[in-house]
């Protein structure tokens, strides 16, 4: 590990988690050099669902890290930093059946355990709270203190606030390590090598070629719906809406007419310019050009039952997201085994929102030779043995 | 009901004579039309009862002849219905607004002929109501029979604002001037090359010879650059080639500074014959060049659906070229005599993306920066062609002002700050749910 | 309300036989239908159903007035309905 400060880093990756790390180094005084094969948040971190939420996460280290990545974004609102860009809103998980509400109970009580604030709501008391909500909702469980921030604002305030300037169109095509094997001294670009003291790949997808990850990460695409403006109802709605099948079914669905196997789940988010977001599917495959209408229909057909009044609202746009999902279903945050002076962060499928930003400052922490502020042992890169630099 | 083996997108020149083309080989063919009669917005036909809008008699006689050809066809037509786009699976999916629900097919082949959309450089005022296009004020008056009521100024460039004006005279209701950048009698060169389309030549001097009756003032060299509020109605003020300004008080005013595809979203037309749909695109939704090379556009379209997407189509060809020919001739004629782009003078408040309230400034804000911005970038962040056109009418004018403001980054283009997504045009989610129900294969 | 005959925000529009709304409402020198969710005064700009600027609710749906058939008996508001 490092024992001071580098001079300078290079951060491989503008997404949501390469903007928060060269922010958070960029406070300390190291000169960054953030890299993009394409653009700042060209991939998943520009087609996420924002939500800033723990409400879907069962007690682990996935639902810690989560909490503090919440109050992160608390804190930079506070700060002024999100002032503007992240919205404080609730978040209420809806059970429409009786299998539903059981494991909606069982899940409020451990979400309560884990120390969050959490509301019981019948079905009365629902109504009252969420008049948009249609009768078939039967109870919920309002999750307080919650939040939604859009991925590509996020990246563009943090690169914007700490003046780092993002090399777009650069692609990274190998790391350049010392005779020893053990540093890496420079990446190699089209444009030829850069060197610096460190580097930090948060290169989503693009990091399993770079450090031999291939077998450990695969891309997992999710379809978004955003709707056109509709502040009356977008006011009737008390926060985000999130389907309590979604915490029965959160693997995927079988596949069927020769369809890839995919997951329905459904969040509706009003957002603060009166439009809708709604999702999403997770589907084992990565290509984000595409949206297909049995999604998109099916999507739209439960967000309906739940607030029916969404049948007069249009839809404005479709786009996918494809996101690094890590075998194990943790990210993979830490230094890259056996390189002193590299280190990874990605893999955090649905949750790159939420976790950016605390991911950034781990990071940040790491490469200047600290100890991080979260626990980040399980998410230890070192627990995939085979892990190391492509030859 | 099964699904055709060809669905033409648009009831226009190029869609009608596209899908009689692919008809006369016996395929199945459809057309899908957002209307509820055809023609598309240069053959738009006046309601009941009332007479068709002076025209040339060489455009009555092109609407005659498709219009006659098509009925004895008798192709079927979905009226008021929108295409939305192919899905990643391929379905072209079509909302039927009569019955409220989204369709799915699957043809063999689409053709895309959506026809073209007006450029309008953004001025302050632009966004008032009571200010359209030219070309909504005429598709208005062929529809209505009857020209747009009290003072009304044409501004702009090009032949369609004189065709506006003659079209208003006849109805009765002569505009108070037409404001236009460019002065064709100045550009002898092109002036001469007309001669070489004696059809063209004699339409545009039947509408100037209207506009000279009834003394219908033509600023050439001036520019419309501000629109106010003055009670009910409007001040325009007016920058004539001399320099001076001066000011028109008026109850509507019509802008046109040209035309461009309509091909927002759309799909790329297909450059294989094995896709599935196959993909072709036709007429001005693929290059606008007016009504003559839309409907040959639409034949030689026809044909690459029947023979494959390598068919020859050199007969169209031909009359294609020609017409691009005339069409460059015709901006060289009205080139703007003042050579500073209308972009470069913009008040800072001047809306830019009316959809979504953003201006000139917020542009120039965004971009002030030391590294530049991609298009999708300035799209997300300053929420350019974000809103419910979907960019139609700011993508273009943001892009071109990025460039302005970053001379040394790449040029971005409209379609960078589009994309290319489904649903091409915005869509009610209730008939996009009566898509799910009507569909058995999946739960 | 005769065959001819529509509804805009509880006035009786009378139309003739295939015109669009924003034809009919022209007619009677209605150039803007109340704004819309962003505060925009609608208005018909590009007669085509591309400009999105002429949104009205027809029957409780967002159509383009421009290219929407006006009906008998078919009820016409502000796109959006706080405004209503």
């Amino acid at each position: 590990m490092q024992t001071r400060t580098p001079s300078t880093v290079i951060v491989v990756g503008s997404g949501i988690v390469g903007a928060g790390t060269a922010y958070f180094l960029a406070k300390r005084g190291v000169a960054v050099q953030l890299l993009d094969a394409a653009a700042p948040a060209a991939e998943a971190t520009g087609a996420a669902d924002g939500a800033v939420s723990v409400a879907s996460k069962r007690p682990g280290p996935m639902m810690q890290a989560a909490l503090a990545g919440v109050a992160l974004y608390r804190e930079l609102a506070q700060a002024g930093l999100f002032a503007d860009i992240f919205k404080t809103r609730s978040t209420f998980i809806i059970a429409s059946s009786n299998e539903e509400c059981t494991v909606l109970t069982s899940h409020a009580d451990a979400l309560a355990g884990a120390g969050v604030r959490v509301e019981r709501l019948g079905a009365a008391m629902l109504r009252e709270r969420f008049p948009a909500l249609s009768s078939n909702a039967m109870m919920a469980v309002e999750v307080h203190d919650e939040g939604h921030a859009i991925g590509y604002q996020i990246v563009h305030r943090l690169l914007t606030a700490s003046g780092t300037l993002v090399s777009r169109r650069t692609p990274v095509e190998g790391l350049v390590t010392a005779p020893d094997g053990r540093r890496i001294v420079a990446i190699a670009t089209p444009q030829g090598n850069i060197h610096a003291d460190a580097v930090v790949i948060a290169a989503g997808n693009g990091s399993g070629k770079l450090l031999g990850l291939e077998q450990i990460l695969t891309p997992r695409k999710g379809q978004l719906l955003i709707t056109e403006r509709a502040p009356a109802l977008n006011a009737a709605m008390a926060g985000s809406i999130m389907s309590g099948r979604y915490l029965l079914s959160k693997g995927s669905q079988p596949a069927g007419n020769g369809k890839p196997a995919r997951g329905l789940g459904l969040v509706i988010d009003p957002l603060s310019t009166g439009q809708f977001l709604i999702g999403g599917t997770r589907e084992d495959h990565g290509d984000r050009r595409t949206n297909d209408i049995d999604a998109v229909s099916h999507i739209l057909a439960d967000a309906v039952a739940l607030v029916p009044e969404l049948a007069g609202v249009r839809l404005l746009r479709s786009f996918a997201g494809v996101r690094t999902a890590v075998a194990d279903s943790l990210p993979l945050i830490g230094r890259v085994p056996g390189l002193e002076n590299a280190y990874v962060a990605t893999g955090f499928e649905g949750d790159g929102i939420c976790l950016g930003p605390i991911t950034g400052k781990v990071m940040s922490e790491l490469v200047c030779g600290e100890s991080p502020c979260i626990d980040i042992a399980p998410f230890d890169p070192a627990r995939f043995p085979r892990l190391g630099v492509a030859a | 009901m099964r699904d055709p083996d060809v669905l033409v997108i648009g009831g226009g020149p190029a869609g009608m004579s596209a899908a009689l083309e692919a008809a006369r080989s016996g395929l199945a063919v459809e057309l899908v039309e957002q209307r509820e009669s055809l023609g598309g917005a240069i053959y738009r036909q006046p309601v009941e009862g009332v007479p068709a809008i002076p025209q040339s008699a060489g455009a009555r006689g092109r609407w005659e002849a498709l219009s006659r050809a098509f009925s004895t066809a008798a192709i079927p037509v979905r009226f008021g219905s929108v295409f939305l786009g192919v899905d990643g699976h391929g379905y072209v999916l079509v909302e039927d607004r009569q019955k409220g629900l989204v369709e799915c097919l699957s043809p063999r082949a689409v053709v895309l002929a959506t026809g073209a959309v007006e450029h309008v450089h953004p001025r302050p005022g632009w966004q008032f109501a009571g200010v359209s296009t030219a070309g909504g004020l005429q598709v208005m008056m062929k529809e209505t029979g009857t020209a747009p009521r009290g003072s009304v100024l044409l501004a702009g460039s090009g032949p369609l604002l004189i065709a506006v004006a003659a079209q208003m005279a006849r109805l009765g209701n002569p505009p108070l001037a037409i404001v236009e950048s460019g002065d064709p009698y100045r550009r002898i060169m092109p002036g001469l090359g007309m001669l070489g389309f004696p059809k063209l030549l004699a339409e545009a001097l039947g509408y100037l010879r209207d506009i000279h009756l009834h003394r219908i003032p033509w600023l050439r060299g001036s520019r419309l650059f501000r629109i106010e509020r003055q009670g009910d109605a409007f001040s325009a003020v007016v920058r004539t080639g001399d320099g001076n300004q001066s000011t028109f008080v008026c109850d509507r005013i019509g802008l046109h500074d040209g035309i461009r595809p309509n091909d927002y979203g759309l799909p790329p037309a297909s450059s294989e014959a094995m896709a599935d749909p196959v993909i072709v695109r036709a007429g001005d939704c693929r290059e606008a060049l007016g009504a003559i090379a839309a409907e040959a556009d639409g034949r030689r379209a026809g044909r690459l659906v029947i023979k494959g997407v390598a068919a020859s189509t050199a007969g169209d060809m031909e009359q294609i070229d020609r017409q691009r020919r005339a069409q460059a001739l015709l901006s060289k004629l009205f080139a703007p005599l003042d050579d500073r782009s209308p972009l470069d003078e913009l008040a800072d408040d001047t809306l830019l993306c009316r959809c979504e309230g953003k201006t000139v400034s917020d542009l120039r804000n965004l971009c002030q920066r030391a590294d530049s911005l991609t298009g999708r970038e300035v799209k997300h962040n300053g929420r350019f062609a974000m809103g419910a056109c979907q960019g139609r009418f700011c993508a273009a004018n943001t892009a071109a002002l990025m460039a302005r403001f970053k001379p040394e980054a790449p040029a971005p283009a409209a379609a960078d700050l589009t994309g290319r997504r489904w649903p091409v045009r915005p869509v009610s989610i209730g008939a996009l749910v009566r898509a799910a129900s009507q569909d058995n294969d999946t739960q | 309300m005769t065959e001819d005959t529509f509804r805009l925000m509880g006035r009786t529009i009378s139309f003739r036989a295939g015109e669009s709304i924003a034809a009919a409402l022209q007619a009677v020198g209605v150039l803007t239908y109340g704004p819309d969710a962003l505060g925009n005064e609608t208005r018909c700009f590009c007669g085509i159903g591309a400009c999105q600027c002429c949104l009205v609710r027809v029957d409780g749906i967002v159509r383009e007035a421009c290219i929407t058939l006006a009906r008998p008996g078919m009820s016409v508001e502000p796109v959006e309905r706080r405004h209503a």
